[in-house]
């Protein structure tokens, strides 16, 4: 029973980092209901930028700083120069022009960098906590990590819900027509979406590097698990995207831990699958009626 | 052309049997003359379009966007070498195993599976389909991984041909390992000892070469194209120029399963006979191809795709219409896998990993989604950029890690600019211009 409270204690903080990049995909999907696969392209490019920063003034946290402006501003480009011209085309040329970008990131990553995995160290002690003669499978940098997700989603929320450029946002996103009418900048607010999208993805990317090694497609799987967790939460909804975000981390952890980490694609696939099965527009999200 | 063919739609059927009888031919007498690279070369490009044929089927006429094809290819593959390394006869028929009931097999698996999830296919739209096929590109090759009798990770190595056509298992070797550190470090609980930061000890028991190989964009490591071989799983063709002809003792047998009877040649080469198997399946899938896409099948998906309103109130079951297409996707590119299978003479889950399944949707979209000549040029386009990048590199003094991705680079910013500009692809475009061109003259 320990073992399995270990476990369950151990997936929070992963569970934490697919949240934030379910965030990512959330915040996106909202602003311009396109679900972003590159999102891992740039916070793999990101959190490369960081590590950079990091080496060169031996500071992680001017690292992150860097990632954040580089994830805010990759987030605006890809926004500005790829995805507004083809979102007045087809669904499926913004989903293909997605992949494009994730390609493109990728090789230009592996060439300037390198393809081999990067040591890219957590700024704080990574290692289990030891209180009551017990060591948790939480450590100091999973607190951090968890720390950083709330206060991010508490931020979002406020943000969203309780600022006039939040609700300018939320009206671009919801209509934008109507918003346009009424005197909302609506690309501006399209491209603050994305590049909010951006800067979650960096902070995500930074975070996980510690426990996944640093490499051009290192995050790849991460991006099947953060849209697992998005569709589940029915995309619309950051809180949907945190809970089961962290939920994916709880049960990647118990199926790591009761088997091996080999199982976890299987088992997160088996869970998209049934999920879509089920409710094909996520289990959060508001069933929209279709035409046939 | 096309009006040609349309005006005499009554005899098509008899039309293409010919024609393509007259490619096969064509295509298999040129086979003979080249050398083994090239029929190598011929082999991944025949490989690749047999896939194309399904994503152009999937993709362009029934509107799918499948990143998942690659992951259907892998299921082709697993049944071609899981049969031809398990059964010596024929259920039922008690006839001598050989290579190309493994490729039945492998196609029937693939329209197994490939009904099972174009029914869930089916129901889903836009980014939730993307999504979906995108975790059966990480999902279904992380099974392989998983089951020791799958391979695991290590994949199983095919030796050279039997002399009735199969494979064996040449004894799992450890070459080509996937690498799982990156899920094992991040999924463990956080226990590492405190003076050593969890990354370096990640780092440290990777080895490079190790890492190189789980790249799962690396094409070079799916077209075969030799310049990883390092990494590279596979025999390449360069390394294995022509088999000894005491591994095949008695070449003969293999008529069967090869066309043009070369075999009886007693210089054997191994790239050859697998070229000549995958222009067969080839030129099979294509004539299967274009008579669905050209007859009624075809126009009951492009109406799905057009206007699935219209289309239901016609008497059409769009979701019929979409899990046929995905069926039939998924038996192309089950047929592919198999012919990957013994291109390689390997299956593992390195092999086909998610960069397969992009490189197929790369292929797809730059040849021109919405006509089957498309996908086989997008095959050509695959599987020739590497090298022709690999040419105007040479002698440049390009660091490998340059030359080796940036095919992919290519192809991602060629991906985008086909999206904002040229939706249509080469072939879409090209069909624009001449109507274009036409309407001017006329």
């Amino acid at each position: 029973m320990t073992a399995f409270f270990d476990y369950l204690l151990g997936g929070i903080g992963s569970g934490a980092v697919i949240a934030l990049l379910a965030i990512a995909l959330v915040l996106t999907w909202r602003s311009t209901r396109i679900v972003n696969f590159a999102q891992v392209g740039q916070a793999m490019a990101t959190t490369f930028v960081a590590l950079a920063v990091r080496d060169a003034s031996g500071s992680w946290v001017l690292g992150l700083a860097a990632a954040l402006v580089a994830g805010a501003i990759l987030g605006l480009i890809v926004q500005a120069l790829i995805l507004k011209p083809v979102r007045r085309m087809d669904t499926s040329g913004a989903i293909i022009a997605t992949f494009g970008v994730l390609i493109s990131l990728q090789a230009a990553a592996a060439m300037i960098w390198g393809g081999s995995p990067q040591p890219f160290g957590p700024p704080i002690a990574n290692a289990g906590l030891e209180v009551f003669g017990h060591v948790w499978p939480i450590s100091w940098y999973d607190i951090l990590i968890i720390a950083v997700t709330a206060l991010l989603v508490i931020g979002l929320g406020l943000l969203l819900t309780r600022t006039s450029v939040g609700l300018a946002m939320r009206a671009s996103a919801f209509n934008p027509e109507v918003a346009r009418l009424s005197g909302v900048r609506v690309g501006r607010m399209l491209g603050l979406g994305w590049a909010i999208a951006g800067v979650v993805g960096a902070v995500a990317g930074v975070l996980i590097a510690p426990s996944a090694t640093l490499a051009p497609n290192s995050f790849d799987i991460f991006l099947v698990f953060a849209f697992t967790a998005a569709v589940l939460g029915g995309l619309d909804s950051l809180v949907g995207a945190v809970f089961f975000g962290v939920g994916t981390g709880v049960v990647l952890s118990l199926v790591t831990g009761y088997s091996d980490s080999s199982s976890a694609p299987v088992v997160v696939l088996v869970l998209l699958a049934v999920s879509l099965i089920l409710k094909p527009e996520g289990l959060f999200g508001r069933g929209k009626a279709r035409a046939v | 052309m096309t009006g040609m063919w349309l005006r005499v739609r009554s005899s098509r059927l008899l039309l293409h049997v010919p024609a393509f009888f007259v490619l096969w031919l064509l295509l298999s007498r040129i086979n003979t003359v080249i050398d083994p690279y090239y029929s190598h070369v011929m082999a991944m490009v025949a490989m690749y379009a047999i896939a194309m044929l399904g994503m152009a089927i999937l993709v362009g006429l029934s509107g799918q966007v499948s990143l998942g094809n690659g992951a259907l290819m892998a299921v082709g593959g697993y049944t071609f070498a899981l049969t031809s390394m398990h059964w010596t006869t024929v259920p039922l028929l008690g006839l001598p195993w050989n290579a190309v009931w493994s490729v039945i097999c492998a196609g029937l698996c693939g329209v197994l599976v490939g009904f099972a999830i174009g029914l869930i296919a089916a129901r889903l739209r836009g980014p939730y389909l993307a999504g979906f096929t995108l975790g059966l590109a990480v999902g279904i090759p992380a099974i392989a991984n998983r089951f020791a009798f799958l391979g695991g990770s290590n994949g199983f190595m095919l030796t050279v041909p039997y002399p009735d056509g199969g494979y064996s298992d040449s004894a799992s070797s450890d070459i080509a390992t996937t690498d799982n550190s990156v899920l094992d470090q991040f999924l463990s609980p956080s226990v590492a000892p405190s003076d050593v930061p969890a990354s370096d000890a990640a780092a440290s028991d990777v080895p490079a070469s190790d890492a190189a190989s789980s790249d799962m964009l690396t094409m070079d490591d799916v077209t075969g194209s030799g310049s990883a071989s390092t990494t590279s799983p596979t025999p390449s063709a360069s390394d294995v120029p022509s088999a000894s002809p005491s591994n095949v003792p008695s070449a003969t047998d293999l008529i069967p399963t090869t066309p043009s009877g070369t075999v009886t040649d007693p210089g054997f080469i191994i790239e050859q006979w697998q070229a000549s198997m995958a222009i067969a399946i080839a030129c099979i899938a294509g004539f299967v191809a274009l008579n669905l896409v050209r007859g009624r099948q075809g126009r009951r998906w492009r109406a799905v795709r057009d206007d699935p309103i219209a289309a239901a109130l016609s008497g059409i079951s769009p979701a019929m219409s979409k899990v046929s297409a995905f069926t039939v996707s998924s038996l192309f590119a089950a047929l592919a896998g198999a012919v990957f299978a013994q291109l390689l003479t390997y299956v593992g889950p390195s092999a086909y990993g998610v960069g397969l399944s992009l490189a197929l949707l790369v292929g797809v979209i730059l040849g021109g989604r919405a006509s089957l000549l498309g996908g086989v040029i997008g095959a050509v386009i695959i599987v020739g950029l590497p090298s022709l990048v690999g040419n105007v590199a040479d002698g440049r003094g390009w660091p490998a890690q340059v030359t080796d991705n940036a095919p992919n680079l290519i192809y991602g910013l060629l991906l985008v600019l086909v999206v904002l500009v040229a939706p249509g692809g080469l072939v879409g475009t090209a069909r624009d211009l001449a109507v274009r061109v036409r309407r001017a003259v006329m």
